[in-house]
């Protein structure tokens, strides 16, 4: 592309192990690549915040409004495995950030291992969430096979709202906040599911040594992806586990 | 504005300078892969003029509809459908995307002395956004289409059996292009300025499409989770919006006018920017108040957080929100007041040339006098109670969405055609079919004013006979204003084949999109530019070396 | 507290991405011990009925874990005033529109006072229209 003879910047590796990156040809330096690319990206989280935004202003409206059926519903989460499933995305947010200091710090080894375990720290909280919603579907409070069956007008009753032990029968609107529970729940395990994706893909570039203390732009990126995945958590633990 | 580029950098071009970024390379791949801004800037203009021609011929529809009390063309629920279809394009495919993606992406980096966005491969994902959103809507019509005003409003859009979820899909990844652009504007405008290009030496149409950018970035994801939540509701029944399960459709419309109310200002404020730069060049004077200008962009971006509530005046709200609102509303005022203010005053005394360009821009001033002061008569809550949901309030938003929006890109476009082409198109003509539009324009709306004012609904398939001379009035209108637009269209197609030679710098410009060669080299500019003076100089540049015909 | 691991090669500084500040395991260490320990205390502090202060507790914890995690995890305290004013100011949108939301609910049930507003007729003010049937 560099068609008017420039030649583009090249950012050599520290060692045998890296190989170089070569700047972008639109940018005259490797200062402004990467600060370009970060400001894009903190643009991009910003929007995240205000798409999560919109889901914690429903849930802030309704407990203000069925304040009881927050309360009676919240007591049906495991609080147990909420709390295990924070420490699980706080340990990992933990290990990504080493990761991006030893990709910093050209440690090749070190950012593979702790980007890895980041993965793990991943597959572990969507076990646990898997365990979490198994239970609500056995007690009818989310009936997973029934949920797109739609509303059942004649007999005025959501088909995957049963309440089996009729916990929230004495509080108004009961499945409100198990849907509220499951749309929010959902949407950050998706965020997990990608995030753990980016980490993966950033590992490959990882192995082939493409990262390193001249060059951890993706690395960083991915880590501040992942970083905002586990600060939404922070919220949703006490929200919907604790419900105050 | 002088910079170390000589004015006749044409022909300080390397020989074979000829090449520029239409011809550089070719073939439908070079297109569709392309990450050149103004490549991309041009396939969102034929897409954006597409959809807004779709759009027109809905519009059309509609008025032809009624031109009879009871109705000419459809049955209710069509026309529910056509009136819906002809909101959700214009709004969602053509007023949002249109200047940003178009004329935005073929200037701003041109303005700033770049050699490209600074995200360029995010910048072809916004365009592909764009037409995997306009496919999706596309496909909601076959799929049966939608009926529910562009506003989506619950709970009827949760009942409705139609295909919500498809259109709901298509607005969520026309949000995400929307928020992709602003992003890479905001990054360019801070990141790739060119040496010597202070804030305060930026042309005026990239303050605008910061501002605006702001706005896309934090306002379209609340719209982006609205919609999904629609889905979800029509899904699954997640009950928040839907009073039957305890939610509160209040809710619904806090969320949609969140985002929808700053939504105006991401269509409007493009606008702005087009209409400073124009009365500054055509008038050959430096602009009146430029500070206050791009500051009131940016007041007007953070005002336009405050006053959703305005939409809802007659939705349930609290007493107290609706007076919060109402008062916050006037705030608006005093911004867009000084933006006016400003471009008369710069105007005033001023070498005006009358040519399409300009006489595109006046038509804008007096339109959007207009359409602002009806928005303050709007803004008031008692007023509004009377005039909500009348054509007083569908003439108003036009007068601002049509009237000033779509007639400042059409400025635009008749301002940096020669740029982006390097042919100029018949002057005659092009005047001529501005005179029609404004006139049909004109002809159009203000009988809607006054029938709204006495209590003709929006959004009727049906109206008592007192009506029907106003709307056969607006009907005409509408007829005029479609020749019109047909005629400009026609104008510009032609100058691509037929068209003279466009001159270096067709108008005189002095900001850096006028300095480069004509049509840009597909980096921009082939000597990397500084800039040494003050923004809108006219003083530094000779009128002489730009009247001669590009080689 | 901090290492400055590319110290040792500033000569080809130019040629990267710019002068980057790396936090210390250490640092990290001490933040995920803060982080954990704060999950606690939200943990024990919701057993304690504090009534409608619970609400605040818990999002006053909150808070200062999700800014543990953007200042030391995020690397913000170091970043540059831009992203700092970007990242931050989302925060601030979004709590314009709780804001007004919540508003909007909570004040509702300040509109009963329309039951009681006065009329004209009420104020004696004007003559209350004729009833359609006192014609007959």
């Amino acid at each position: 592309m560099s068609h008017d003879g420039h030649h583009s910047v090249v950012i050599p590796a520290p060692g045998p192990e890296f190989v170089p990156h070569t700047v972008a040809h639109h940018f005259d330096t490797p200062v402004q690549e990467f600060q370009a690319a970060k400001l894009g990206f903190w643009l991009f989280l910003a929007t995240e915040i205000l798409l999560f935004g919109g889901l914690f202003a429903a849930y802030f409206y309704y407990h203000e409004t069925y304040a009881e059926t927050f309360r009676v519903g919240g007591q049906q989460l495991d609080w147990q495995l909420g709390a295990v499933n924070t420490t699980v995305l706080l340990l990992s947010s933990w290990t990504m950030a080493m990761g991006v200091r030893s990709a910093q710090t050209s440690q090749k080894g070190k950012t593979l291992l702790f980007l890895g375990l980041t993965v793990l720290g991943a597959l572990i909280f969507l076990g646990i969430k898997y365990v979490e919603y198994s239970a609500k579907n056995q007690h009818g409070l989310i009936v997973f096979s029934h949920l797109f069956d739609g509303y059942d007008q004649a007999n005025k009753q959501l088909p995957w709202f049963q309440d089996y032990g009729g916990v929230m029968k004495d509080v108004p609107h009961g499945h409100l906040f198990f849907a509220i529970y499951l749309t929010m729940t959902a949407i950050h395990g998706l965020h997990v599911v990608i995030g753990a994706g980016l980490i993966i893909w950033v590992m490959k570039g990882a192995a082939k040594g493409r990262f390193h203390a001249g060059y951890f732009l993706p690395v960083d990126l991915v880590g501040l992806y992942w970083h905002l995945v586990d600060l939404i958590w922070i919220f949703l633990f006490p929200l919907l586990y604790l419900v105050p | 504005m002088t910079t170390n580029i000589p004015a006749i950098d044409q022909h300080a071009a390397p020989t074979g300078g000829s090449t520029n970024y239409l011809n550089n390379t070719s073939g439908f791949w070079s297109w569709a892969s392309t990450l050149d801004h103004k490549r991309i800037g041009l396939m969102y203009l034929v897409g954006t003029t597409l959809a807004f021609l779709a759009g027109g011929l809905f519009a059309l529809l509609v008025r032809v509809h009624l031109w009879e009390p009871d109705g000419m063309l459809f049955d209710n629920p069509t026309y529910n459908q056509v009136f819906t279809l002809h909101g959700a394009f214009m709004v969602f495919l053509f007023v949002i995307p249109a200047i940003p993606g178009s004329l935005g992406n073929m200037v701003l980096p041109l303005m700033l002395g770049a050699k490209d966005v600074a995200l360029p491969r995010l910048n072809l994902l916004s365009f592909y956004l764009w037409l995997t959103g306009a496919v999706l809507a596309t496909l909601a019509i076959i799929l049966g289409g939608f009926d529910t005003g562009w506003t989506f409003y619950a709970p009827y859009s949760l009942y409705t059996q139609k295909a919500v979820v498809t259109i709901g899909l298509a607005v969520f990844v026309l949000g995400f292009s929307s928020i992709f652009t602003g992003l890479n504007f905001i990054v360019t405008v801070h990141k790739l300025r060119a040496p010597g290009l202070t804030w305060f030496r930026m042309p005026l149409f990239v303050w605008a499409l910061y501002a605006t950018s702001i706005l896309q970035v934090l306002a379209t994801p609340v719209l982006g989770i609205t919609v999904l939540l629609v889905a979800f509701e029509r899904l699954y029944q997640v009950g928040i919006f839907d009073p039957r399960l305890g939610g509160d459709p209040v809710l619904f419309e806090h969320f949609f006018w969140f985002y929808s109310h700053p939504a105006v200002y991401i269509m409007v404020l493009p606008a702005f920017g087009i209409i400073s730069e124009l009365v500054s060049v055509h008038s050959r004077k430096p602009l009146f108040g430029y500070k206050l200008i791009a500051f009131s962009s940016l007041a007007i971006a953070v005002i336009s957080f405050l006053v959703w509530g305005h939409h809802m005046f007659t939705s349930g709200q609290s007493t107290f929100a609706m007076f919060a609102f109402s008062f916050l509303t006037f705030f608006v005022a005093i911004p867009t007041a000084i933006k006016e203010f400003s471009w008369v005053a710069t105007i005033w005394k001023g070498s005006i040339a009358l040519n399409a360009p300009m006489l595109y821009t006046l038509a804008f001033l007096i339109i959007f006098a207009i359409g602002g002061l009806t928005g303050v008569i709007l803004g008031s809550l008692s007023v509004n109670i009377h005039m909500h949901d009348t054509y007083f309030v569908v003439a108003h938003f036009h007068y601002v969405m049509m009237g000033s929006i779509a007639l400042a890109f059409f400025a635009g476009l008749h301002h940096w055609w020669p740029k982006m082409f390097g042919v100029m198109y018949d002057e005659t003509i092009a005047k001529i079919a501005c005179g029609i539009i404004f006139v049909g324009f004109n002809a159009t709306f203000l009988p809607q004013f006054i029938m709204g004012s006495r209590g003709m609904p929006r959004r009727y398939a049906t109206y008592v006979p007192d009506f029907q001379v106003f709307h056969q009035a607006s009907t005409v209108g509408a007829v005029i204003l479609g020749v019109g637009i047909a005629l400009m269209v026609y104008c510009f197609v032609v100058s691509l084949f037929q068209g003279k030679k466009a001159m270096v710098n067709q108008w005189g410009g002095v900001t850096l999109d006028w300095l480069t060669p004509t049509p840009p080299p597909l980096e921009n500019f082939h000597e990397a530019p500084v800039v040494t003076t003050e923004v809108y100089d006219y003083s530094t540049l000779d009128l002489s070396t730009t009247r001669t015909p590009i080689a | 507290m901090t290492a400055h691991a590319h110290s040792d090669h500033h000569s080809h500084g130019a040629l990267q991405m710019g002068h980057h500040h790396v936090s210390s395991s250490q640092q990290f260490l001490s933040v995920l011990v803060a982080l954990l320990v704060l999950t606690g205390i939200t943990v024990g502090a919701s057993r304690i009925d504090f009534g409608s202060a619970n609400m605040l507790i818990a999002m006053a914890i909150a808070c200062i874990k999700a800014s543990l995690v953007i200042a030391f995890f995020m690397h913000v305290k170091w970043d540059t005033a831009i992203n700092k004013i970007v990242f931050l100011s989302s925060f601030l949108f979004l709590a314009l529109l709780f804001l007004f939301t919540l508003v909007d609910l909570t004040t509702r049930r300040w509109d009963s006072y329309v039951n009681t507003i006065r009329t004209p007729v009420d104020h004696g003010w004007v003559q209350p229209a004729p009833k359609p049937d006192a014609h007959h």
